[in-house]
């Protein structure tokens, strides 16, 4: 077609540049009118060609001379064709729908920006940002750019589509024909290039072999291309393939990010290589730092498992003066061993029926963990009682040693019995008649039967073979048993009542001499009694009072009553009143004057304000403080030959007594064996490693011993439930037939995780879970 | 065993304790991980009593009564061992059947922490949740106006200078007369702020020092580290890695021996000396790591024997006056590398800081300076000083870039801002609203913990036991049964990760400012808030 035949269009009008509205106007006028070839003389207009969709399907061609303005060919439609025929500015093909566009010169930035179809051939370079946000609508041919140099800075970010080709002749920026930056964000087409590169964003696009298929569609479009531009003659030097590169976007799968050295690859080799084997402080330690999980076992632990049997004392054994492992007896009756229960008291006490099963308040008890839950505690009076019947063990033969012991009371008994199982040979003596001292002659008969205490007498007998009763001694005797024996042990007790000195204290009657008397029923209390001194002994008179005939028995005190237990009760059981604060004026015939001057009519008046150890006769060397015999934590007063027990002491209950004399007894036997132990007093357990749960709180009294020893939490001692075992998550404890006692309960180290469940569950509190000290592995 | 013993003032019930482990008895198996786990040893198995009463109303059978036991976790309430709320139970349960809840009511507990008169010490953070950063918006969002940049497709070169930046002509009389011109270190404007190796356990503090380091040498990110005060391991200081770290100096000196023994081989010069006069956490006291944390390794780095306490008093001991304790200390520490490493000081956020600032502006030697803010977090420090003492950092930076501006100096002594800055895990935008406000560049250290350790603590109480070394993720523990959960290269790549999408987000806000090659320091009109007390005492829009 002929230059003639085209319809000239003026961007000038009058030598005055028309706008780009009016020139848009007139185009589109001429094409509406059926103008199919404009000639455009342009003077920089704005979107020139585009927008002709008025010729239908009918092209139309549009030459451009003169300055094109910005984006020629916008928004074009596939029936334009566009031919620039000088260099283009920005924006050519913008929003490109399908018009074929020729640039017969370089172009400028932002060529083919969001073209979505058509083409755009250009005959050099372009500028920044070519081929950039370019789409591809699956209904239409994806788009095409072809520029015959170099493509500028930032070429195809964000391209979504379309086909790219830089061909690399008479580039602008020959070593580089991509620019800088390319394809940054692009997610879609491909872009064939001739010549160097200095790098693309790898990250979105990868660079892909050409296939024959890609290479045929080059070559074909290649001719057409040059033709539109009129180079056909760089044909030959564009056919080389091996010149040709190709880039396409990665698919979404494929954009792993840039790659990186994985971290492990750095620590071995950049950071280790570094600092050396080890790390940073590879240097100063040896420590195994290679990463543990949570849960660990084994040294890894934070927290072990210790299987603390008897480490630590149960609280009744604890509470008891006499030191008796209470809770082992009941795991013995558990054990079906009953006699054994029985015979083990033997070993701490002469006494066991006596004391434990009907004298005792039971301190025990009192302790007896179970109490912190409200719930009855194990009831021992029926094991006291059940040892009537215990049988001694086999006694050691005779060291030779001889030890008197002056006093056969409970005190002087009790060390006896100790001197005399350790092998050596106790000899008593006592002024009264009979052995037992208060036990015997005070203790009313009510509170402890004849037989029981009879029988544990004669028990006695049989293990202490020299008892010498009715033998009074003076300071002068004693001091001669010093040469005789290896050391003497006192034990006299206290039988100086306490009196108060009021006018009329001549009348009152002591408690001692009343208790004494009534045992034999040697005294008339008469119908009205006042006992002045409310504490358990007053309320032994009250008893024995009643039993005798009074009617009317009034306890009074300075303060309120420190009575407790039995006594008590049967004081009140009784009928007997407890007055206080009371202070006696005087005591006349009629009874008990009160500083307020209230009578409290008396038959008879009794004092029992407690007793007074008689201490004249004891050699000199024997520091008497307050009255008491001073004596130091073994018992030994300050002759060291000489110890002193009982309530020569200090005042206390028949346990208290009887304790000091297994103490006082252990003490010789170390002094004869050298020197004394130190002492290996074990911790009372804390009540809260003992659970009471598994027992039934409701259960309010005992049958028999079985019932007892089923319900004793046995603190501190195991009792072999395997409860530990069946609770271990980890299947980490097991029992073992080792240990002293026959069996221990053992952990895993490599199977235990140091949870606690074993310490959480133990009915008894014998687990402990304790910080792990090993080292490290 | 449910006591039924006498109560004390501090007897505490289950209602009364802030962390209520919620146990359930139908999901629950008896592993005992809970139990293993539990940091302060709260949770331990419990026995329980289930009683039924099997009642006949017909009479025609007594009503009877059947006891039976189960088994299950409970936890104790003596403030001891109260439980901090970890949630490792949670974490290792294999059936969901544990959480610790926190308590709908008021805690009691605070009442009683304070047994033997000994007042509450912990680790973390201020106790008190949120803050203004968060409510800084950035308003200036350019379209069309300034160069707008694409944070995704534009490159940018976020590198703030740590350094005395005098004026071209002082620098000029400085060479002519001097012959010196004060170092100035190009650095990435996130400094992760100092935590000392015995504070931080040693497979976390390699993991920070390695995550650095790939930073630097794999992504090229000028990233820096300050030791905090307890010396550097003495292969780091023999290393190329020095490069990346700042060497803190404190009132305890620890570790300074052996860095100066170090001197003579060092490969490079540290990136710079940070002076710490105070702490955002514990303004005005001190620390002390205790005997039994001084173990080899820590005596080794430190320069101490084992098993002693290292007290750092809460003032340097040879210093009288704020001249000399600014210009001695800087010399000093400028001399030990021959005035080529950048030295600066780190205070608390303080009404007294601008008084600091106006005497560095004197000094040419002053390369910057930290300003460490209420909301920073400690290893041990008083509650009393973490809750209630300290200045907040954004009003605080803000008054001495101001004071800059008035003498001229904005920007040539670069101000760090430090102290909670991703408190609610905002870290790019309260360093970019810091960095609007004025600073150079944010340090950071409780968000590291958290986001490249994992790190349980919270404003809310949560664990907080740094203090005593039970870390139950190893970051704060020396007991290697404890730190050995944390695996340095896991750390390093969590730090990667985070400075990597820091980096973008701060490029998402700076971006549209159209700034890409310099940070937008003290950009203020960028910057909204809807107080407009908050607006106007920080000079920014007041925006509704």
């Amino acid at each position: 077609m002929s230059q003639d035949n085209y319809h000239r269009i003026s961007g000038k009008k009058d030598g005055i540049r028309i706008e780009s509205r009016i020139l848009e106007e007139t185009i589109q006028a001429a094409v509406e009118q059926g103008e199919r070839f404009l000639e455009v003389d342009a003077f920089g207009q704005h979107g020139i060609g585009g927008r002709l969709w008025k010729a239908g399907d009918e092209p139309v061609h549009v030459r451009v001379i003169g300055h094109v303005g910005q984006r020629p060919g916008s928004l074009g439609f596939p029936n334009t064709q566009i031919e620039i025929m000088g260099p283009a500015s920005d924006d050519v093909g913008w929003l490109n729908a399908g018009a074929r566009i020729v640039v017969h010169g370089n172009a400028g930035n932002g060529l083919a920006n969001a073209m979505a179809q058509g083409k755009v051939y250009v005959a050099g370079n372009i500028g920044a940002r070519g081929m950039t946000m370019t789409k591809s609508n699956p209904r239409f041919d994806p788009p095409e750019v072809w520029v015959l140099g170099s493509a500028g800075d930032y070429f195809g970010e964000f391209m979504a589509g379309g086909i790219a080709v830089v061909c690399g002749v008479d580039s602008q920026t020959p070593d580089n024909v991509l620019g800088y930056r390319p394809f940054v964000g692009m997610v879609g087409g491909k872009v064939f290039f001739r010549g160097p590169h200095k790098g693309f964003s790898t990250a979105d696009a990868k660079q892909i072999p050409i296939s024959d298929d890609d290479w045929q569609w080059l070559r074909k479009n290649l001719e057409t291309y040059l033709d539109a531009i009129g180079r056909r003659e760089l044909m030959d030097t564009l056919s080389d393939r091996e010149a040709w590169q190709l880039i396409a976007a990665r698919t979404p799968q494929e954009k792993t990010g840039v790659p990186k050295r994985s971290m492990t690859s750095f620590r071995a080799d950049v950071w280790d290589r570094e600092l050396g084997n080890g790390g940073m402080i590879g240097d100063l330690t040896t420590i195994d730092r290679s990463p543990v999980p949570v849960i660990t076992t084994g040294d890894l632990r934070r927290f072990v498992p210790v299987w603390e049997n008897k480490q630590y004392l149960a609280p009744c054994q604890h509470a008891c003066p006499t030191g008796i492992p209470v809770q082992e007896r009941w795991r013995l009756i558990r054990e079906g061993k009953a006699d054994e229960a029985v015979d083990l008291a033997l070993e701490y006490t002469p006494f066991p029926a006596t004391v434990c099963g009907y004298l005792c308040p039971n301190l025990c008890m009192r302790a007896c963990t179970r109490n912190q839950a409200l719930m009855q505690p194990i009831d021992v009076t029926k094991l006291g009682q059940a040892s009537i019947n215990a049988k001694m063990p086999q006694l050691p033969s005779s060291s030779g040693h001889k030890i008197a012991v002056v006093g056969g009371g409970p005190a002087g008994l009790s060390v006896a019995w100790q001197i005399r199982q350790q092998g050596h040979d106790p000899v008593v003596y006592d002024t009264a008649k009979k052995a037992g001292g208060k036990i015997s002659a005070v203790i009313p008969q009510s509170r402890i039967p004849a037989d029981v205490l009879d029988a544990e007498l004669d028990r006695i007998k049989n293990v202490v073979d020299h008892v010498h009763l009715s033998q009074p001694m003076d300071r002068q005797e004693i001091e001669a048993l010093k040469t005789d024996y290896d050391y003497i042990v006192m034990a006299t007790g206290a039988w100086k009542p306490r009196i108060i000195p009021v006018p009329g204290k001549e009348r009152m009657v002591t408690a001692l001499d009343f208790l004494t008397r009534s045992k034999t029923d040697g005294i008339g209390p008469g119908r009205r009694v006042v006992i002045i001194g409310a504490g358990n002994v007053g309320c032994d008179v009250a008893t024995e009072a009643h039993r005798l005939g009074a009617e009317e028995i009034t306890l009074i005190d300075v303060q309120e009553p420190a009575s407790f237990g039995k006594e008590r009760e049967e004081a009140e059981a009784a009928g007997a009143k407890f007055r206080w604060p009371c202070f006696t004026k005087e005591v006349t015939e009629e009874g008990v004057v009160l500083t307020t001057g209230e009578v409290l009519p008396a038959d008879i008046v009794v004092i029992s304000i407690g007793d007074a150890p008689d201490t004249d006769f004891l050699p000199e060397s024997v520091t008497v403080e307050n009255g008491f015999v001073k004596v130091n934590d073994h018992f030994q007063t300050s002759d060291p030959q000489i110890f002193a027990i009982g309530d020569m002491v200090r005042p206390g209950l028949l346990t208290d007594a009887i304790g000091a004399g297994r103490k006082a007894a252990a003490a010789i036997a170390d002094l004869l064996a050298g020197a004394f132990e130190p002492a290996t007093e074990r911790d009372v357990i804390d009540f809260n490693r003992v659970h009471l749960e598994y027992f039934d709180p409701r259960v309010t009294d005992f049958d028999d011993t079985m019932a007892c020893g089923s319900q004793c939490s046995s603190c501190g001692s195991c009792r072999d439930c395997g409860l530990c075992v069946a609770i271990c998550p980890q299947a980490a404890i097991s029992r073992s037939e080792s240990g002293e006692d026959g069996f221990e309960y053992v952990v895993d180290d490599n199977l235990c995780i140091g949870c606690g469940f074993c310490a959480g569950a133990c009915p008894c509190g014998i687990w402990a879970l304790v910080e792990n000290t090993e080292p490290q592995p | 065993m449910p006591t039924n013993g006498r109560i004390t003032p501090s007897t505490l019930s289950i209602k009364d304790l802030p962390w209520q482990i919620a146990w359930d008895k139908e999901k629950c198996t008896l592993c005992g991980r809970c139990a293993a786990v539990c940091p302060v040893r709260t949770l331990e198995l419990g026995v329980f009593r289930k009683r039924v009463v099997n009642t006949d109303i017909t009479v025609s059978q007594a009503s009877t009564s059947t006891m039976s036991v189960y088994h299950g976790i409970r936890q104790q309430t003596n403030p001891a061992t109260a439980c901090v709320g970890c949630g490792m139970c949670s974490l290792v349960c294999p059936n969901d059947a544990i959480l610790p809840l926190r308590c709908d009511e008021a805690d009691k507990l605070v009442y009683h922490v304070n047994q033997g008169g000994a007042p509450r010490r912990r680790g973390g953070r201020r106790n008190i949740p949120g803050g203004l950063l968060d409510r800084i918006k950035f308003i200036r969002i350019s379209m069309l106006t300034d160069p707008a940049l694409d944070a995704g497709r534009h490159e940018f070169e976020l590198r703030t200078l740590l350094g005395r930046i005098l004026s071209p002509e002082e620098n000029l009389a400085h060479l002519k007369e001097n012959g010196w011109i004060p170092p100035v270190r190009e650095i990435y404007p996130l400094i992760i702020g100092g935590m000392s190796f015995g504070a931080l356990s040693p497979t976390m503090w390699e993991g920070l020092q390695m995550g650095v380091a790939y930073l630097n040498e794999e992504l090229n990110m000028p990233v820096r580290m300050c030791t905090g005060e307890g010396g550097c391991p003495p292969r780091l200081l023999r290393s190329r890695f020095l490069q990346y770290v700042i060497l803190q100096i404190a009132s305890g000196y620890f570790g300074w021996d052996e860095i100066i023994h170090a001197i003579p081989e060092m490969k490079v010069d540290p990136c710079a000396v940070e002076i710490k006069y105070g702490q955002g956490a514990k303004p005005g006291d001190g620390g002390l790591l205790m005997w039994y944390k001084v173990n080899k390794l820590i005596a080794a780095i430190r320069g101490v024997p084992t098993g002693v306490s290292l007290p750092s008093p809460p003032t340097h001991q040879t210093k009288y006056s704020i001249e000399e304790a600014v210009a001695k200390m800087i010399q000093s520490m400028y001399m030990a590398w021959g005035f080529r490493v950048p030295v600066y000081p780190k205070i608390s956020a303080s009404s007294t800081s601008l008084a600091v600032l106006n005497n560095l502006t004197r000094n040419d030697y002053a390369a910057a300076l930290a300003v460490d803010g209420e909301d920073g977090g400690t290893g041990a420090a008083y509650n009393v000083s973490m809750n209630t003492m300290g200045h907040p950092i954004a009003s605080n930076i803000r008054d001495c870039y101001l004071n800059l501006v008035k003498l001229g100096k904005q920007n040539e002594i670069p101000l760090f801002a430090g102290g909670g800055i991703g408190k609610t895990g905002n870290l790019a935008a309260n360093a970019a609203a810091l960095i609007m406000l004025g600073a150079s560049g944010v340090q950071t250290g409780k968000y590291i913990m958290q986001a490249a350790a994992g790190c349980l603590g919270s404003e809310t109480d949560r664990c907080n036991i740094c203090n005593v070394g039970l870390c139950p993720k190893g970051i704060t523990s020396q007991d290697p049964r404890l730190y050995r959960r944390l695996d340095p290269e896991d750390v390093a790549q969590r730090i990667v990760d985070v400075f990597v999408s820091f980096d973008i987000e701060l490029k998402k806000i700076v971006a549209p400012l159209g700034r890409s090659t310099s940070l937008p320091i003290g950009m203020s009109d960028a910057l909204g808030i809807d107080d407009p007390a908050a607006a106007e005492r920080l000079d920014i829009k007041y925006v509704v």
